[in-house]
């Protein structure tokens, strides 16, 4: 009797999955899965465990080694300086606790300064009208703007203490600084990513704080709350879980960055600049061609990788479980905006122009290094020059990265959009065994730091696929393609299913009553449908591709003729490409801007409202 | 055309039973309605003929052929979904040819069809228009124009009006009667509202928790309803519980001091002596004269008398039980006055009350 019911059960379920697996869902499916395990679950599972194996045998030694040695963590500093001052200079560099502790305090310093500055910010832009606002609102996204390796150059250059042009300004010129300023090493990092930053964590708890209900808030000030003890209890709670989200995103992002860090050793080759953790597999990539990589360097990418992917995990959890800030949508929704007095107005008018030119120095900078002689002028260009933005065209190893960027942009693109759309299609629409797997599979890239997944690709693509297309010794394109495909896919397929939730399912039921099969429908009904999404989050895509950093800055240092953009950069700001003067570094950066500008623009218009156009 | 069988029926989502052991024959060229309250699952039935869902037991014949496996694509049935589902990316003309492109019919003729089937919905003039450009009533029209230009087995319509305005939606359902019946398409329909499908049905099917409580014309329905829940679902009415006192061709119930004599349409269960039982008296049933039949007298307080029309609603305290009549406008009757009203035996209908099944 029993093993009838099982029969039975199993030719059901067997019937259902033969009917829900049609040969376009079945496809998707697939190429979803393959994709995502071939260049996301191999190579980090086999960096993780080739991490945990010594002499043949499972072990922690690597970890051991790691942990013990002063380099990477070490209790009582180094060297580095911080605050202090010597001959009339203060040194604000920051102090050396080994290369790991380094980076977890730069990456807490970063997170921390980042949602005070982002808080500060969106409750004014969210809770204050005044005049200008809506320029503050677009100039207070400058710094989304991609300058990679620039940004850190141009800082490091403005705190040098003789010649920079802070310390010009303010201790030579209006002698308001009791000593010069030393700003470089950990620290310099550090501001360089907190302005870099703050607008990720600015335009979640913008989101958040916009989409709290009125309602709430009167509810208390009704109740006699107001001012201070209102935030406190009632605005800053509800908006916590947009806080979170933003934060976890920077501490990602300060512990994989690499443009930091080779921007400070660029301009002011302090070496207390490379002691990060970005920075140590990055030069590890060096003499990957030579001897291949340590697998101390696997232990160093997979405590990165660990720390990361817990953050994320916890704050997802976190942010679910308070999404509570919709809940009571309805009613009369009226944005609680008022015009603050004259007096706070002045001092919102003050917060946020400080704020603009310390945060936009580094477009700035990267568009005056570009123009003008000012990368050789010493503190202040003298004359402007066409010379380096000619040179994107007419320097022919230039000109060749740029055209690498763009196809290898243009392909993930492709890639990310079929995979992202075949995720969420299925994900959204059809009752498949893995779903579910599929949906947590196409979130995890945003927890992985890009160079911790360059270093499983390394691993695995040159042990399994040695000598093929795919060994990145080889050549490095395809997985350069792949590495930026799937590094963006999260945010691919959330768009596209987002698109697909506004679809009705009754639109495509009617397609297949009528006659059409599934994969008519698909393109003739559904397609269409989410064009603009796809096209928008392609858009978007293609700028992330395009100014993507920790892969392309890793395996694209494999095969010179295989560079994207974003690596040669990082070459002429280290110095080591034969180009000249870092001027042409910043003529790419601002090529790599205009795009942005322009794709933000079409973006906008194509989608017909305001998205976050996070291009980072 | 087609005749469509369901055999066992049964469709659970967790632990509701959508359709519980639904057998119906639907003849050729019928217009049969689901008619039940919302969750009843008569949505889920029809979607299950149209191949949208998937019966966990039971088969679905079209003629003789069982297309239980058989994928909604290749069915070939119409389905009108409650809010039209029209593609708003696609033109009145588009959206209508579609289902005939997917057949790979030739342009030529599907520019034929398509006028033809515009022409019989009246919506000729309209092909260039998108959905959003259109009102409710046309909207429905082009769904409706886009499930028959397909010439389908049967027609499946799903709630097709509810989303219309009352007058609108008495003149959409006599459309769609008539249209039904030039074509003599075999049409199934969904709906709640009990009057639509008194009006618009050859036979109705009552569906509550799932499982077929009636099936027959409306007339049969309304008069001879077998259970408690028909009743009271088609037609309002009284309901006045007793006790079954004697059974024999009438049976007599007896409840306080009152004692009425009906007749029970039930025919399966069977309503012995001692049961709990109760009487259902409709309204226009009701009258303050003696009838030359066999009747009850019922004697009560007038509550509450209303002029609304056509009639004058009278509501009755019968020793605490409500009654409602529908008496000839002209009468006049002063509240807190002591009447009689009468109502033939025949038409007094005998119910055995229902334990509430979980």
């Amino acid at each position: 009797m029993r093993q009838d019911g099982f029969k039975m059960d199993f030719g059901k379920t067997w019937k259902k999955l033969k009917r829900e697996m049609d040969l376009m869902t079945a496809s998707q499916t697939l190429i979803a899965f393959s994709i995502l395990l071939l260049f996301l679950i191999a190579p980090l599972a086999l960096m993780v465990g080739q991490a945990f194996i010594y002499r043949g045998n499972i072990s922690l030694n690597w970890f051991i080694s790691m942990f013990g040695d002063p380099e990477f963590i070490s209790l009582t500093p180094r060297g580095g300086r911080l605050f202090e001052v010597h001959r009339g200079t203060m040194y604000i560099w920051g102090l050396d606790y080994g290369i790991l502790l380094n980076t977890l305090i730069v990456a807490m310093t970063v997170t921390f300064s980042c949602s005070i500055i982002g808080v500060t910010i969106a409750v004014i832009m969210a809770r204050y009208s005044f005049k200008g606002k809506e320029i503050f609102r677009v100039l207070l996204l400058v710094p989304l703007l991609a300058t990679p390796f620039v940004n850190a150059y141009v800082i490091g250059k403005l705190f040098q203490p003789i010649g920079g042009l802070v310390n010009f300004l303010f201790y030579n010129l209006l002698h308001i600084m009791p000593w010069r300023i030393d700003i470089d090493g950990l620290f310099g990092i550090a501001l360089a990513q907190i302005l870099s930053y703050y607008p990720i964590v600015y335009l979640n708890v913008f989101a958040s704080l916009m989409n709290i209900d009125p309602s709430l808030e009167e509810q208390a000030e009704n109740l006699g709350s107001k001012g201070f003890r209102l935030f406190r209890t009632i605005t800053f709670p509800l908006s916590l879980p947009g806080l979170a989200a933003g934060a976890i995103i920077v501490f990602i992002f300060s512990m994989e960055d690499l443009g930091a860090p080779i921007g400070f050793i660029g301009a002011r080759a302090n070496p207390l600049s490379r002691k990060v953790v970005s920075y140590k597999i990055y030069s590890s990539f060096a003499g990957a061609l030579a001897g291949g990589i340590s697998p101390r360097t696997y232990a160093l990418a997979v405590t990165i990788l660990v720390i990361s992917v817990i953050g994320f995990t916890v704050v997802k959890r976190y942010v679910s479980l308070k999404s509570y800030a919709m809940l009571s949508r309805g009613g009369r929704w009226s944005p609680r905006v008022r015009t603050p007095s004259w007096k706070a107005q002045g001092i919102i008018y003050l917060l946020l122009m400080v704020l603009l030119v310390t945060a936009s120095m580094p477009q700035i900078g990267t568009l005056l290094l570009a123009t003008t002689n000012w990368a050789t002028s010493g503190t202040l260009p003298t004359k402007l020059t066409g010379e380096h933005l000619q040179a994107l065209a007419t320097n022919p190893d230039v000109a060749r990265a740029i055209v690498n960027s763009l196809m290898y942009s243009s392909v993930a693109v492709t890639v990310m959009i079929l995979v992202g759309a075949s995720i969420a299609y299925v994900v959204a629409r059809r009752d498949v065994p893995g779903r579910s797997v599929l949906d947590v599979m196409a979130t995890i890239p945003v927890a992985v730091p890009g160079i911790a997944l360059a270093v499983g690709y390394f691993l695995f693509f040159t042990d399994y696929f040695r000598g093929t297309l795919l060994d990145p010794i080889i050549d490095p394109a395809l997985l350069l393609i792949f590495a930026y495909s799937v590094r963006r896919l999260p945010f691919t397929s959330r768009a596209i299913f987002a698109g697909l939730q506004q679809i009705d399912v009754s639109l495509e039921e009617a397609s297949l009553n009528l006659g059409a099969r599934r994969s008519t429908t698909f393109l003739r009904i559904v397609l269409p449908l989410i064009a603009s999404n796809i096209i928008g989050g392609g858009i978007l895509s293609f700028v992330y591709s395009m100014s993507e950093v920790s892969t392309s800055a890793t395996l694209g240092a494999l095969r010179e003729d295989r560079m994207p953009i974003t690596f040669f950069i990082s070459q002429i700001v280290y110095g080591v490409a034969a180009v000249g003067a870092v001027s042409v570094g910043a003529a790419l950066c601002v090529l790599l801007m205009s795009i942005q500008i322009l794709a933000m623009v079409l973006s906008n218009l194509i989608l017909k409202q305001r998205v976050a156009f996070l291009g980072v | 055309m087609v005749k469509v069988v369901l055999k066992g029926i049964t469709k659970r989502f967790g632990n509701v039973v959508a359709a519980g052991n639904i057998n119906l024959e639907i003849q050729d060229g019928e217009f049969f309605t689901l008619l039940g309250p919302s969750g009843c699952g008569k949505t889920t039935t029809m979607r299950i003929i149209a191949g949208l869902e998937q019966p966990d037991e039971g088969h679905v014949f079209f003629n003789d052929e069982d297309v239980t496996d058989l994928p909604t694509y290749k069915r070939n049935t119409g389905m009108v979904f409650q809010n039209y589902a029209l593609w708003p990316h696609m033109s009145v003309f588009d959206n209508i040819a579609y289902g005939l492109k997917v057949r790979k019919v030739p342009k030529k003729e599907i520019e034929e069809r398509v006028q033809k089937v515009l022409e019989l919905v009246n919506l000729s003039g309209l092909e260039t228009r998108f959905p959003t450009q259109l009102s409710g009533g046309q909207q429905q029209r082009v769904a409706l124009a886009r499930a028959l230009v397909i010439e389908p087995n049967v027609l499946l319509l799903d709630e097709p009006l509810s989303n219309l305005d009352a007058n609108l939606r008495v003149k959409m359902r006599e459309e769609i009667k008539e249209l039904q019946k030039r074509l003599r398409i075999t049409t199934i329909y969904v709906t709640h509202d009990q009057e639509e499908a008194m009006v618009i049905s050859d036979r109705i099917a009552i569906q509550k928790n799932g499982r077929i409580q009636q099936v027959g014309t409306p007339i049969d329905i309304y008069n001879k309803p077998k259970s408690l829940f028909v009743a009271t679902f088609i037609g309002g009415g009284s309901l006045i519980e007793g006790i079954a006192e004697k059974v024999e061709d009438l049976i007599r119930v007896r409840t306080g001091n009152i004692i009425i004599e009906g007749v029970s349409s039930t025919d399966g269960k069977k309503i012995r002596k001692g049961d709990r039982i109760a009487c259902v008296l409709r309204p226009e049933s009701l009258s303050l004269e003696k009838p030359e039949e066999p009747s009850n007298r019922l004697e009560g307080v007038v509550e509450w008398a209303s002029f609304v029309g056509p009639m004058t609603e009278i509501r009755m305290n019968l020793e605490n039980n409500r009654l409602l009549i529908n008496a000839p406008s002209d009468i006049q009757v002063p509240i807190g006055k002591r009447i009689a009203v009468y109502i033939r035996k025949s038409d007094t209908i005998i119910l055995p009350v229902e334990e509430e099944k979980l």
